[in-house]
């Protein structure tokens, strides 16, 4: 099986892509990954469709793992979770994790075929 | 010589360790690529910076990058299983190898 | 229900919130990030520009095609919160609702906010509007709606925010309406004048 995705949801998108940046770097390329900030008019703020879209371009069959920064980033997350297929709902989740830090953890231990539950409960590590 | 050589006790507990020479020591990314590499292997792996712990799980990301170990500290390993030799080894080169980051790469 | 109603409806209730955007920002601005009047137009403008398609739609269908609408294009933190509101209120309608099935469908919606927006009443929020409402509806009818949801979104005002960005601001926010609190108060007031409750 290919291994988790992760997908990086931000206020906004110089962090997101950042963030990505980061984990390709650390982490290297074996594991999908998608990044999203800033909302439709290019402000701060997230936007459902564009995190649907993400979702879609790090979608794995193991599943993916998202990682958000401030509480709208996780309602929409929330909100685009529900809007997605009802079997690909079951294998996506949110992290309560740190956004660069769980991102960079969470791609780790996904880089080594872990499943979906055990690369949230790696990035949730981070806050103890 | 940096490191001693992998052994093997009667307990089929393998231990070896090797001394950190790059300049920011255990920094991020190298803990990823050491977990990355421990994780590869069957064995369950430890980790610590004094010779008789305490013991951190070498696959686990939080862990290893919250051990901040700057350059000059010795890491020992402990592995056990079918593959512990070939885990020691491969982690003992790893950081031999200062986790193939140049010089250029050593920074943060 | 029939067309004409479904479309009073979408009519009525875009026109009152886009009547009202300049206010509804200054109350965000106040104590949010000052983009709710905004957000809420545009969203209501998308679902205006719809209206024909929307009423063709079943009750059910209709609610369900505004919250999707609300969802993708009012944004902040009121797009979800709508949405949801609407989405969940189309899974519970009848397609020929009576006073009691629409009331428990609007309580199944509320449930819903609640659990989205993870706030209760008294954190200073729509949920001060819509629950009292609710509570009234049920005990007495649809009579007498519109002055209480005034009351209500009054009645956020003195209180200090918990949830959302105005959080932030603490003891600051007191002395300002919930900017979610009276586009919600709009829209109970729009709505009872056009099912003429």
């Amino acid at each position: 099986m290919a291994n988790v995705g992760i997908v990086i949801v931000s206020h906004s998108a110089k962090v997101a892509e950042g963030a990505a940046d980061m984990v390709r770097q650390m982490v290297g390329d074996e594991v999908p990954l998608a990044w999203t900030g800033g909302n439709s008019e290019g402000g701060l703020g997230t936007d459902i469709a564009q995190i649907i879209d993400a979702i879609d371009l790090a979608w794995s069959d193991a599943g993916v793992a998202i990682l958000v920064d401030l509480g709208g980033a996780e309602t929409n997350s929330e909100m685009a979770i529900e809007m997605l297929d009802e079997a690909r709902q079951k294998r996506v989740v949110i992290c309560n994790a740190p956004i660069v830090e769980g991102a960079v953890i969470a791609a780790t231990e996904a880089s080594g075929g872990s499943p979906l539950d055990i690369v949230k409960q790696t990035a949730e590590e981070l806050y103890p | 010589m940096t490191s001693l050589k992998a052994s093997e006790t009667i307990d089929h507990v393998v231990r070896g360790s090797a001394l950190l020479t790059n300049a920011v020591g255990l920094h991020a990314r190298p803990s990823v690529k050491l977990t990355q590499l421990a994780k590869s292997f069957g064995a369950t792996i430890l980790v610590s910076t004094q010779v008789s712990g305490p013991w951190i799980d070498a696959k686990s990301p939080v862990k290893i990058m919250r051990v901040k170990a700057p350059k000059g500290t010795t890491l020992y390993f402990e592995a056990t299983g079918a593959d512990a030799r070939l885990a020691i080894k491969a982690l003992l080169d790893l950081v031999n190898r200062n986790f193939d980051e140049s010089e250029a790469d050593s920074h943060g | 229900m029939q067309k004409s109603v479904k479309l009073s409806l979408i009519n009525s209730c875009t026109a009152v919130i886009i009547s009202h955007s300049q206010e509804l920002t200054s109350l965000d601005q106040a104590i949010g990030d000052g983009d709710h009047g905004l957000n809420m137009k545009r969203g209501c403008e998308a679902v205006l520009a719809d209206a024909e398609a929307l009423s063709d739609k079943s009750l059910p269908d209709m609610l369900k095609s505004i919250g999707t609408q609300l969802v993708m294009k009012v944004g902040g933190a009121s797009g979800p919160l709508y949405g949801t509101l609407f989405m969940a209120l189309a899974k519970e309608m009848d397609e020929m609702p009576t006073s009691e099935s629409a009331c428990a469908a609007f309580a199944s919606a509320i449930e819903a906010v609640k659990a989205r927006g993870k706030s209760e009443t008294g954190q200073k929020t729509m949920l001060d509007v819509l629950v009292p409402v609710h509570a009234a509806w049920v005990a007495g009818g649809g009579k007498g709606l519109a002055m209480l949801a005034k009351a209500a979104a009054d009645s956020t005002i003195a209180m200090k925010a918990i949830r959302g960005r105005a959080s932030f601001l603490g003891d600051r926010s007191i002395g300002h309406m919930d900017p979610g609190a009276r586009s919600s108060q709009l829209l109970i007031e729009t709505i009872t004048q056009v099912l003429g409750v």
